[in-house]
């Protein structure tokens, strides 16, 4: 897997967290995953398809999750819920929006299957046929992981 | 819910944006409220009916204003509106027919929500900018 998939879902990141959450992001080092793995409390999943298919894994620790639904909200909230989950699944699909919208820039024409949230650090989701690629994001209210796993159909 | 950050710099789409997000607000408060669900379902129908109300009412005088000024994003901007008019109507059709399930109920509050932050805060900030422009070209002229 290429790692120039990453900039368009990194770039669209940092928008979507600078304009829907007021936090700066910044990337951690770069890993490599055998499969898709949900590594932490909550996850949203995203089908992609077109030029590129395969899956892209977002997956937060709860407190960062409900910190983020309140910054959006302006409510407080102790539990993951529906709202919340559901909150999550929509930021999951704003950011691989835009991430598709960079990526058209880049001659890959993609479009994005609605999200499914995960809770809790269920079993892999797949075997990806090649190794995936784990970008850390780091936040000034926690930490969390993308998982891109994609294969080019051009 | 609103921030100032979200201000378009239009009086009248301002105020009306900051209307909205209280009423959308009211709505996630109410859902999100303690109690049995069954008991305060009256309250959710009555603030879900008074959000949507209010999203016809802004989204026809948003469009009336972009029409007026001849805004050159107008059509992109209509759709975006049609399509979250349709997602509320897909709602609410299931809620009548499936009953309002509180979990449904929740998401179209989350989908409200994240669509709202992101309609605001990146297309219509096109409007302030358009408006502005045109301020300039008149004066030059």
């Amino acid at each position: 897997m290429k790692a120039e998939y990453i900039n368009p879902f990194f770039k669209a990141t940092v928008d979507v967290f600078r304009i829907m959450l007021d936090l700066e992001v910044e990337r951690g080092k770069l890993g490599v995953a055998e499969d898709l793995a949900p590594s932490k409390d909550a996850s949203a999943v995203i089908g992609i398809t077109g030029d590129l298919s395969g899956s892209i894994l977002y997956s937060f620790p709860q407190d960062m999750v409900l910190e983020m639904v309140r910054i959006m909200s302006g409510m407080s909230l102790t539990k993951m819920d529906s709202f919340v989950g559901s909150a999550l699944g929509e930021v999951a699909n704003i950011i691989s929006g835009n991430a598709m919208t960079n990526l058209s820039a880049t001659q890959y024409l993609c479009d994005i299957v609605p999200p499914q949230v995960l809770i809790g650090k269920t079993a892999s989701l797949s075997m990806a046929t090649e190794k995936a690629l784990v970008l850390p994001v780091i936040t000034s209210i926690g930490d969390f992981e993308i998982t891109i796993s994609l294969r080019e159909n051009k | 819910m609103w921030k100032d950050k979200y201000r378009v710099g239009v009086e009248l789409i301002d105020q009306q944006h900051q209307e909205l997000f209280g009423r959308v607000s009211e709505f996630l408060r109410t859902v999100q409220s303690e109690g049995d669900w069954q008991q305060k379902l009256a309250k959710v129908k009555e603030t879900l009916e008074f959000m949507q109300e209010y999203v016809i009412v802004h989204f026809e005088a948003e469009e009336a204003l972009q029409r007026e000024t001849n805004f050159p994003e107008y059509e992109e901007h209509k759709a975006a509106h049609d399509d979250l008019k349709q997602t509320v109507a897909e709602y609410t059709n299931f809620f009548e027919t499936e009953g309002y399930v509180e979990d449904k109920v929740q998401e179209l509050g989350a989908k409200l929500m994240t669509w709202l932050i992101m309609h605001v805060a990146v297309a219509d900030q096109k409007i302030g900018v358009h408006l502005l422009e045109q301020e300039g070209a008149n004066n030059e002229g």
